[in-house]
Order: structure tokens, then sequence, then C-alpha cells
């Protein structure tokens, strides 16, 4: 959680915000992306900073592809 | 949809615990379904307001985050018969006080996301109206994602020097976290300052609203955390207090 804190820009600390709770929905975090990063979901800006964030295991997504974690520990 | 509220002070001694309890109290005594985590895993204190010592056997939160124990399994029901009788209800999930588990947990750690999962699967459990989240003083790992998922950040100090400068901090990384709604709450306040100077000060040092300005209190302090104040001395200015600053946060912050 201290890794969150320290990120920068705003946006990363957004998105990985938004995976706590109870994850974010497919449909959010497309919102997310396009509102904070302007970013279409079918972009490859956009899958590759979602894959850069799942190689260092800080997000992850449900087998069935429908919910994103954040996961910092 | 259940309400997340973290209460959180940079030192101890604020009388964070005390309020915390006190606050699902009066929460709960208007009808809602209130569950308290105790996250100061390190010196626990909040089972102690309501007489709930977990016996051997029973669960605690420390058992969720370092074994396979379901989160349903560590919370007890400490609903005051008052509250019941409001139709409301309150569950406590306490951490462990047995010094070789904290050291343990101390040692070894565990993956601070379960315990963010573990909110939201009680609250679905239980359908709880609101979840109190009584955090350990200072910047820890619990702290940060309790103000990260909180809906209301409460932060809670004394009109003290080393309290001003902490909370500055604390504050400061509650805006990094984008924290929906930050609550100063000045509590211990001695008789002999001055209510609206100390607000004044306190609003001009963080310009965060001011939840609660509540005083110190010699009947709290015989009392010693051996109950809830709120029950026991229900007209006190600092029960008075609590239950007007509960009523802001339902009606107004948390609405």
């Amino acid at each position: 959680m201290s890794a969150l804190v320290a990120l920068e820009p705003a946006g990363l600390r957004r998105l990985l915000k938004g995976g706590l709770r109870r994850g974010l929905s497919r449909d959010d975090l497309a919102a997310l992306l396009q509102n904070e990063w302007q970013l279409d979901w079918d972009s490859q800006e956009a899958r590759a900073l979602l894959q850069a964030l799942c190689d260092r295991s800080w997000f992850q997504v449900s087998p069935d592809g429908m919910v994103w974690k954040t996961r910092l520990s | 949809m259940t309400r997340i509220l973290a209460i959180h002070s940079f030192r101890g001694g604020t009388g964070k615990s005390n309020l915390t309890a006190n606050l699902a109290t009066a929460i709960a005594l208007k009808g809602k379904k209130v569950a308290i985590f105790d996250t100061d895993l390190a010196s626990p204190g909040v089972h102690v307001l309501f007489g709930c010592s977990p016996q051997p056997g029973q669960c605690t939160l420390n058992d969720h985050l370092q074994g396979s124990t379901s989160i349903h399994q560590c919370v007890h029901d400490v609903t005051p018969e008052q509250v019941k009788q409001a139709h409301g209800r309150l569950w406590l999930v306490p951490a462990a006080m047995d010094s070789d588990r904290i050291a343990r947990l101390l040692r070894e750690g565990y993956e601070v996301e379960k315990l963010n999962d573990a909110f939201f699967e009680l609250s679905d459990h239980l359908h709880l109206d609101y979840v109190l989240v009584d955090t350990h003083p200072g910047i820890n790992e619990e702290t940060l994602l309790s103000a990260a998922i909180a809906d209301c950040l409460l932060m809670i100090m004394r009109p003290d020097s080393q309290d001003y400068l902490g909370t500055a901090v604390a504050i400061e990384v509650a805006e990094r976290l984008d924290v929906p709604a930050i609550r100063m709450v000045v509590n211990k306040l001695p008789q002999h300052f001055d209510q609206q100077q100390v607000k004044d000060r306190v609003a001009s040092s963080y310009e965060v609203p001011i939840g609660a300005v509540l005083p110190l209190s010699e009947d709290l302090l015989t009392l010693a955390s051996g109950g809830l104040a709120l029950l026991t001395f229900p007209t006190h200015p600092w029960s008075q207090g609590v239950h007007e600053l509960a009523d802001e946060l339902m009606l107004r912050v948390l609405a």
C-alpha cells in the first residue's frame, strides 16, 4: 500500500485504487482508462499499461476476465 | 450499499478507539447494522469497551489474515440492549490480544488486500449499513488501505502541537489517495481552551471540515474504557457531541 501512495502520476494511483474494494468491472476499468489516460480499451497503449501492471503482479484479472483487482503486497 | 468509515490518528492517546466504539454505537442506535474492525493489530483495544474478550477457541481477525478461517467466524455480536431495542445491530471483528499472536503477525506479516476483501465479504454476509475501521496510529499498511477504500476518513487529534504536525502528514497522504471525504475531530479539549479558537486553528491548518470538537471529560477518565460512555453518560456533552457527529456523517457525509 505504501507503493500506491508513492506512485506517479496520479492517474496510476487512481487506477490501482480502483482495483481495491470490490475491484473494477471491465466496464469501469474501460471508463477509467478513457477518463484518466484518454485510452480506448482496445488500444495498444491500454493493453501495454494493463500488461505492465500484471507483470508486476500489481493488478490481477479474474478467470472470467470480468473483475480487475489490485494486489500491492 | 455499505459505507466505510476509517478512523485514524497520527499518534496514540487521542481516544480513537473509544470514539470508534461510541460512534458505532450512536449509529447503531439509529437502527443501523454496524460492524467494527479492530485493525490495530499491534495494540488492539476496542473489544475492552464492549466487555468482549475472545476466549480460547474463538476466532479473531488474526486467524483470518494469517490462516484459512473465514471472516464470518471472526465476527462477534456485541449489540448492547439499548441498541437492540432501537432495532440496530453491532458486531466486532476483534484483533488477537495474545502476545504470541501479535508477535507472529508483526514478524510474518500478511497480504493486506486480504483485509480489503474481508470488509466486503462481511458487509455482504451481514447486510451491513456501515463498517467502522479502527486503525493503528501512524502511517502503516493497514491505515493506508483503510484510507484508500474509505468513503470517509475521520482524523482524530488532540489540541497538541505534536498532533497538529503529525495530522498534517496523514491528511496529505489521504489526499494523495483521493479519499472522498475527510473530517477532523478534536478530542479531549480541556475546559479552559477556547473552542472557537481551536476550530479556527484546525480549519486554517488543514482546510478540512470539522466533524466535532469533543471535551476532555473527567467522567470518561473515570470510566477508563470500562464501558461505552454513550450509554453510561448519555446526556454528557461528550456523548451529545458523538451523537451529533453520527448524524452529520449519516445524513450528509455518507448519505
